[in-house]
């Protein structure tokens, strides 16, 4: 995979770098899926576990090293081999603990609309923020996957 | 960090007959979730057990109308390798025994 440069709005996603730092901060503790192992596997998933949540580190480790002072001054953020994987888990992660957390309270149907609007629709102001970041990752997730398999993304939408 | 070795895809229907005969099976299922986006359900599919587009795409699919998706037969230890792999990547899994059907 090439270098791939992306110019993001500065002003739109410099506010929701905070939130999503919060939200990492939890994950450095907490998986973003929980094991599903049977009781017989404990043992495991407690190795796992550990295993698990380093590996989550430094991919949302990766994910912030995007935002960086060339993002500050330019708004641009760059892919390559070594963090287009990193980032999209990272992404993946976050997205996934935002809606355990954040967004919660908001059903599925909901979620699914106002994504497919890329609106803030009805909801409450306090959550709106976190749907922002949550749309912002997805999109960072778009980028990757494109770059990756230009054919993937299109069969999302 | 244990990290997954890939192997080349072994579905249920290519192992050998010693090796099914000699040593219990397990089942990788790969379980839905409702945020994940389903193209990179597919990519990590692939990347993983070396599935063709529309294998990976079978499964995504299965697991989100059915909640999951056999997606890996064989020994345990590579089961095991899959499934935190899969974990790795934020895909929820878990490990069947092959024997509880």
């Amino acid at each position: 995979m090439k270098r791939v440069e992306v110019r993001l709005s500065i002003t739109a996603v410099a506010p929701l770098l905070d939130l999503i730092k919060s939200v990492a901060d939890e994950l450095r503790v907490n998986l973003a899926v929980p094991l599903a192992l049977s009781d017989a596997d404990a043992e495991l998933a407690s190795v796992w576990n550990e295993d698990l949540l380093a590996s989550q580190r430094d991919d949302c480790d990766r994910l912030f090293s995007l935002f960086d002072q060339e993002f500050f001054s330019e708004g641009v953020v760059a892919f390559d081999r070594d963090n287009a994987e990193p980032v999209l888990r990272a992404c993946a992660a976050l997205r996934l603990r935002f809606r355990a957390t954040h967004l919660a309270k908001v059903p599925d149907d909901t979620i699914e609309a106002l994504e497919a609007s890329s609106t803030m629709g009805d909801l409450a102001e306090t959550v709106q923020k976190a749907f922002a970041c949550f749309l912002f990752l997805d999109e960072l997730q778009k980028i990757i996957l494109k770059y990756l398999d230009p054919m993937a993304v299109e069969d999302d939408e | 960090m244990i990290v997954a070795v890939h192997r080349p895809h072994s579905s249920p229907s290519s192992r050998g007959v010693a090796e099914t005969a000699a040593a219990p099976q397990w089942r990788v299922v790969f379980l839905n979730d409702a945020v994940t986006r389903m193209s990179y359900a597919v990519m990590v599919l692939r990347k993983l057990f070396g599935f063709d587009e529309a294998t990976a795409t079978k499964h995504m699919l299965e697991a989100h109308e059915q909640g999951r998706s056999i997606v890996w037969v064989g020994l345990r230890e590579s089961a095991e390798a899959y499934v935190f792999s899969l974990q790795q990547w934020h895909l929820s899994a878990t490990l069947e025994s092959d024997e509880k059907s």
